[in-house]
């Protein structure tokens, strides 16, 4: 999993923003959006997020799981993310 | 409980389109900077909102330290987004090594070419440094009607040119500019970019500032002439979803600015010199790379978008549509 080819992220004091340059779309992150972004670009997998993420903010109840897994399906269905 | 989402407190989703959709006032930096690197140009077309043209490079364009300071720059700051445009770009004399550094330096970049120097060996050029595409100004179907908007220019040679960059497998973006003279070929040329292998059209109003000041007799388009214009590219746009983007702007210029007061691009607009502009359709210089950081810049910007002068230039053209053809009457903010 990585970002697309055509798409690039910034941190920002808000969180963090992803620009899609063939379209020309700008989306807009919240912090821990942006914290699991940084993870997908520094080519971690989504296990591995979840777990990271899990351990941050002590996650018992696997909310994090259902959160991170719907962010990254919204990401690809958007192509941002692929592979 | 962390949230996954755009929004912090809103619902998990992924929200927001368009270059102006993340506020520049919360940015640290432009996500987009249009570039401008030399008003030197082969061509002299109709319309240039530039006025470029042969020998028409300013007295101080930025020279090649100062070019590849602005480059680190944009880089330092992480700005995504850069266009090189001109003028004609590639005629600038450090045009590929300025192409070469900000690729490698991770920036996606856009060159906005006339396509008269898109030889193969230049396409593969571009193809190596990483190009995120090329975009060729096609303002007809017939070698008529575009050498006619494209003073000094070849329709044969444009088109040689985008076949050199297909084939160097760079993608391709066109843009048509609308005139009187070339409205009724708009569906052909729309073919044309998609059979030249294009992935993306653009076209929009042509303003009335720089040449088209004298050439509007010859370039005016009637609002009914507009509609049927932007009929035509709504059927494209249908046509040809899902293999090629076509995006017309068919907002006026003052619907546009009054939405940019409220909501300003995080965009610059870089001229030769290192001036920089508050938005094109308006004469305000908010910054210069030759004296300040970007940083500096960001926050004139930023600052600049809140002058009671600009507001009121917006209000003014309201009434006299035609203050357009001042825009090249720097008014430092």
């Amino acid at each position: 999993m990585r970002l697309a080819k055509y798409v690039k992220f910034r941190e920002e004091k808000f969180g963090g923003v992803l620009f899609e340059t063939r379209s020309e779309k700008v989306f807009t992150l919240n912090p821990t959006a942006t914290a699991v972004v940084r993870e997908i670009q520094a080519g971690a997998d989504e296990q591995l997020i979840v777990g990271r993420l899990e351990a941050r903010f002590a996650d018992g109840g696997g909310a994090i799981a259902g959160d991170v897994a719907a962010l990254i399906a919204d990401l690809r269905q958007r192509g941002l993310v692929e592979g | 409980m962390p949230e996954l989402a755009t929004d912090p407190g809103g619902a998990p989703e992924v929200a927001a389109e368009g270059v102006g959709a993340a506020e520049s006032e919360d940015l640290a930096a432009p996500l987009y900077v249009a570039w401008q690197i030399t008003n030197e140009c082969n061509l002299a077309c109709l319309h240039c909102i530039e006025e470029s043209g042969p020998g028409k490079a300013f007295d101080d364009e930025l020279d090649e330290a100062q070019v590849f300071a602005v480059l680190d720059e944009l880089l330092a700051h992480e700005v995504p987004y850069v266009s090189f445009s001109g003028g004609e770009p590639m005629l600038h004399p450090q045009f590929f090594r300025m192409v070469e550094h900000l690729c490698a330096g991770g920036a996606q970049l856009k060159v906005e070419t006339n396509g008269h120097y898109l030889t193969p060996e230049n396409c593969a050029r571009l193809k190596a440094a990483g190009v995120k595409a090329v975009q060729v100004s096609l303002d007809g179907a017939s070698a008529g009607t575009f050498n006619r908007m494209r003073v000094r220019g070849s329709f044969d040679t444009t088109r040689a040119g985008i076949a050199n960059l297909r084939s160097a497998g760079v993608p391709i973006e066109i843009n048509f500019s609308p005139a009187r003279f070339n409205l009724k070929e708009i569906g052909t040329v729309v073919d044309l970019a998609h059979e030249l292998g294009a992935y993306s059209f653009y076209t929009g109003r042509t303003m009335y500032t720089g040449n088209a000041v004298k050439a509007w007799r010859h370039l005016e388009v009637s609002d009914e002439q507009y509609a049927a214009f932007f009929d035509a590219l709504r059927a494209k746009a249908a046509e040809y979803r899902g293999r090629m983007r076509v995006y017309f702007h068919e907002a006026g210029l003052l619907e546009e600015l009054r939405y940019r007061l409220q909501h300003p691009a995080a965009l610059l607009i870089v001229l030769p010199n290192g001036l920089v502009k508050l938005i094109n359709a308006l004469p305000f210089i908010c910054g210069d790379f030759r004296r300040q950081p970007l940083a500096e810049i960001w926050a004139n910007f930023r600052r600049a978008w809140h002058d009671p002068r600009v507001a009121q230039f917006v209000d003014d053209l309201a009434a006299d549509p035609g203050r357009t053809k001042i825009l090249h009457d720097w008014i430092h903010l």
